[in-house]
């Protein structure tokens, strides 16, 4: 069993018996099935926008070259710098590369769960530039020194209780914890941020082929401040959020929306291309985009998991996740979360180390059923569970009980005898009071259950009787 | 910082392409899409459905006869603001209607630049209205990136005939006037900042406009 | 016949997997009291086999010829699911076999029946059987889709003078677009209370080997079911998916809960007359 997986199972089971955490987990999807559910009925036709979305990010995705360079064009068209990242390394080179050259002492960040996955904060505060989050979930999460609970709403795992506390310790003019009066001592505190930064970076929720510009989903106003007063504008994005045209927005936009929060659509949906043009008044002078494939291109490669690239992170599929509710967004120990987690983390990082989040699912289907772009989510974990088992990743006691498993049923003589053994061996055991310690093969079940039942007869021996034969 | 597209100083750009176009030779099957199913219902009165939205949305809205009114409505409003500067987008329109607020109020215009951080309030008008989601659509052209959000208070100066439907429709009109290739910057504005970070409770005013105030003439004369 | 359409389907689509599992419904086609192949999973031929005999009883009430073709061992999803498909594919093609014959196959099951019909197409893909799978997996119902889309039956003559709710199985749910069907035919059940628990259609934990590899995970999801069915009062709780109750079962005695579980077939059998009155109305307990 990999690092990861030994990890994951000790968090589980922790999170799983927290009975207050699953509560708060609960109340906060509580509150977003609501909105979502309103947000939903706005729609004449939501199915029919779930259609259109997957077919204009399909158009995206399986035109991508295209596309992308399209985007690169009109980008430099408009005086802007695009450059094209491989990996983590190469994408963290560039922006410290640039601060450093441009002598940038501080960063102020809206939200990007690209930085996250390239790990940008700590290369770029290892040169001694101050990174600032300003998304006030991140700058939470960024505060407690954790990573983002869920890649919406990063610090849906604390109450105002904690978050008065932590405030209170680190920005020190907090005395309550009313939501609103937290929420002005952190506008106090970032406005200071938002006006000393040399650079600030976003992410991108699209990458507008036909236009040159990115559009940005938000509601703070964070992201609009950290693209209009900084004097550099970076935008840090993965390759796959291209989209072909500036009218795609027009249904995209609320999808997202009503997908990731239940708004109609957010407070400020914005568009940036290049720097400032001459004769407005402000405005970056800079304007970069990094592009970072980072294994994209070869999930891409991957024609029947392909569409796993269409996803437009609104997190609609980590709300609806079971198991997601139960263990919460840290637990999984990576970038991305919950179903969608699940599924991109092992082409990304390597199925040997983390195929046991595609095991983590009881496949409910629940995820596909919400997901905006019509993603197969749960197909694809068991698309990425046969994967592993032909790359031998599985453990070989796995293996050679589906070998068994597999020569008892192609007989049904064979299938009736290992069933009546097994009945008898559990009686046995049971006689013996021997369920659910180390002689019990079945005690990760019997630990959490009342003993099963265990019949005498099999039902084809109670046919067989019924209908004469024997 | 030299140019980043030479192959020398970015050698990933040609392998990243190549990959892709080497994935891309394995098609996937398309979707068929909505095939003309509607996923909007048709806005009927356009005037009054945002209106509505901005009620929902907590945009105060706010209907006048025409300009003149529009001024006095905006000189109004300001008058309960704490004393400060405030920042109008340098436009002819905004001039002409500035007589009324100068009286009261210093005034930075966008041709001197970005607004101040400490302006009580920016004026400023609009590329258009939507009226499905009761949004504002601003670009660079109004008044600067800054103007829709660094003060606590953003006032948008409108008329009814700039209210458009709905979303295709404000894109179409993006597409006619070529408002994405003049500017560098647009944002389709719903409400006034907000976040719901802290145990999802909606709190109003994160970092951008606590208020947000559209004052829409009827009439433009 | 449509399944000559399935045929040429086949060959131009290889994604037809995807085509199939997103929920289409399927064209019912009103038979005729049909002779009726059952399909026992292979948990309830060994561990609760009183599901199998229920749904015997209640199918020859509504008038079916049956047969149990008894060469059927498993259907395969364990190892389909574990992602064994090398080994998983062997089985699902002797139970396409064992099965060809059968005009209609009806199984007690949604998750099983959810392997034949919505992955069978994938996982013998590129073989020879997968035309017959996908056509087979046309003519195989879950049991209450069986009564109330093909048969058209919604009475069947039951009585079962409880409180239910029921869990909403997610491969019923999800994979065979069942959510209505189930409490169709329990509103025809005389005396029956039936009530909703909240968040019917969550997933109960269950999830098959998840519930031993990720037991604690697998526990805590049983747990908050335990919990709303508990809520809502019922006496019983039930669902299409022997396994779910299996799983919920556990734990309902586990944490000493007066909750029941029972599978809708073992409702629908009881008809509170002596002559047909079944002993216990719940999954055999173990014996004391």
């Amino acid at each position: 069993m990999s690092r990861a997986a030994q990890e994951f199972l000790r968090s589980a089971a922790e999170k799983s018996a927290d009975l207050t955490h699953r509560q708060l987990i609960r109340k906060g999807i509580d509150s977003y099935n609501a909105a979502n559910e309103r947000g939903r009925a706005r729609f004449f036709d939501w199915e029919a926008a779930r259609l259109k979305c997957q077919q204009i990010k399909w158009e995206a995705v399986n035109n991508l070259d295209r596309y992308l360079l399209e985007f690169e064009q009109r980008v430099k068209e408009r005086g802007g710098h695009v450059f094209w990242a491989e990996n983590s390394e190469e994408a963290c080179n560039y922006i410290v590369n640039l601060a450093v050259a441009r002598g940038v002492q501080k960063v102020v960040k809206s939200k990007s769960m690209v930085s996250e996955e390239i790990h940008l904060g700590a290369a770029l505060e290892k040169l001694g530039i101050k990174v600032v989050e300003t998304d006030l979930g991140e700058h939470i999460v960024q505060l407690r020194e954790e990573t983002p609970y869920h890649i919406v709403t990063p610090a849906m795992h604390l109450n105002r209780t904690q978050i008065a506390a932590l405030f209170k310790e680190k920005l020190g003019d907090v005395d309550t914890d009313d939501p609103q009066q937290l929420v002005a001592a952190a506008r106090r505190a970032l406005r200071r941020d938002f006006f000393s930064a040399e650079m600030g970076i976003s992410g991108a929720n699209f990458l507008v082929a036909d236009a040159g510009m990115i559009a940005l989903t938000t509601n703070e106003g964070n992201a609009r401040l950290c693209t209009s007063v900084p004097r550099i504008h970076v935008v840090l994005t993965g390759i796959e959020k291209v989209i072909p045209h500036l009218q795609d927005l027009a249904t995209l936009w609320p999808v997202l929306a009503t997908a990731g929060t239940g708004q109609p659509i957010t407070c400020y949906s914005t568009l940036a291309g290049g720097p400032r043009q001459p004769g407005e008044p402000d405005g970056p002078e800079e304007f970069h985009v990094v592009l970072v494939d980072n294994g994209r291109s070869e999930l891409l490669a991957n024609a029947a998991e392909r569409e796993v690239l269409q996803c437009i992170r609104c997190g609609a599929c980590i709300n609806a996740c079971p198991v997601f509710r139960t263990v919460g967004g840290h637990t999984y120990g990576t970038t991305y979360m919950g179903p969608i987690g699940s599924v991109l983390t092992p082409h990304l990082r390597g199925l040997p180390e983390f195929n046991h989040l595609s095991y983590a699912s009881s496949l409910c289907g629940a995820c596909t059923d919400v997901c905006p772009v019509k993603i197969d989510l749960h197909h694809h974990l068991l698309h990425n569970r046969r994967d592993a088992v032909a790359e031998s990743d599985r453990p070989h006691s796995e293996r050679m009980a589906f070998r068994v498993w597999r020569w008892a049923n192609l007989s049904a003589g064979r299938f009736a005898f290992f069933g009546w053994a097994a009945r008898l061996g559990m009686r046995m055991l049971h006689g013996l009071h021997l369920d659910g310690t180390l002689f019990d093969p079945g005690r990760a079940w019997n630990k959490n259950h009342a003993g099963l039942p265990v019949p005498s007869k099999s039902f084809r021996a109670m046919w067989g009787k019924r209908n004469g034969h024997n | 910082m030299a140019t980043t597209d030479s192959p020398l100083e970015n050698p990933g750009r040609a392998r990243i392409l190549e990959r892709i176009r080497t994935a891309l030779r394995e098609s996937s099957p398309r979707p068929a899409g909505p095939e003309g199913r509607k996923i909007f219902a048709p806005v009927a009165d356009p005037l009054d459905r945002f209106q509505k939205e901005c009620a929902a949305n907590i945009t105060e809205c706010v209907i006048t006869p025409d300009m003149q009114a529009s001024a006095r409505a905006v000189t109004d409003l300001l008058a309960a603001l704490p004393p400060g500067e405030i920042f109008v987008q340098d436009a002819p329109l905004l001039r002409g209607l500035a007589r009324d607020w100068q009286a009261s109020r210093a005034i930075q215009w966008s041709s001197e630049g970005g607004p101040m951080e400490s302006v009580q309030a920016t004026i400023t008008l609009a590329e258009a209205l939507v009226a499905l989601t009761g949004s504002v659509l601003v670009s660079a052209s109004c008044g600067g990136r800054g103007a829709s959000v660094i003060a606590p208070v953003h006032f948008v100066i409108a008329s009814a005939e700039q209210i458009v439907p709905d979303l295709e429709s404000v894109f179409v009109k993006i597409r006619e006037r070529n408002i994405a290739f003049q500017n560098s910057y647009m944002s389709l504005i719903t409400g006034s900042s907000r976040t719901a970070d802290i145990e999802k409770i909606l709190v109003m005013g994160a970092h951008g406009p606590i208020r947000l105030i559209v004052v829409v003439a009827l009439k433009t004369e | 016949m449509h399944s000559s359409r399935f045929i040429f389907y086949v060959r131009e689509d290889p994604f037809i997997f995807s085509r199939i599992a997103t929920g289409t419904p399927l064209d019912y086609k009103q038979t005729h009291m049909a002779r009726v192949a059952l399909f026992i999973p292979c948990f309830v031929d060994q561990l609760v086999p009183q599901v199998g005999l229920d749904m015997v009883h209640v199918l020859r009430r509504v008038g079916c010829e049956l047969d149990f073709p008894q060469e059927q061992t498993c259907c395969g999803q364990p190892a389909f699911n574990t992602g064994y498909w090398e080994d998983a594919r062997p089985v699902a093609e002797r139970f396409v076999q064992i099965f060809r014959q059968a005009e209609v196959v009806v199984c007690p099951s949604g998750s099983c029946t959810t392997m034949v019909r919505n992955f069978y197409p994938e996982l013998l893909s590129g073989t020879p059987l997968q035309a017959e799978a996908i056509a087979l997996g046309q003519r195989v119902y879950e049991f209450s889709e069986y009564l109330v889309k093909v048969a058209r039956v919604t009475d069947v003559g039951a009585s079962f003078a409880h409180r239910v709710a029921v869990h909403d199985s997610c491969h019923g749910l999800r994979e065979l677009r069942l959510k209505e069907e189930s409490r169709e035919l329990l509103r025809r059940v005389r005396s029956l209370e039936l009530v909703e628990m909240p968040y019917s259609e969550d997933c109960c934990g269950f999830g098959g080997t998840f519930a031993t590899k990720f037991s604690a995970i697998s526990a805590a999801m049983g747990d908050a079911k335990a919990g709303y069915a508990e809520t809502a009062g019922a006496e019983y709780v039930t669902a299409t998916d022997p396994s779910c109750l299996l799983h919920l079962d556990g734990i309902l005695r586990h944490r000493n809960s007066s909750v029941q579980t029972i599978h809708l077939a073992s409702i629908l059998a009881q008809t509170g007359t002596a002559a047909e009155r079944r002993a216990p109305a719940a999954p055999a307990r173990r014996q004391q």
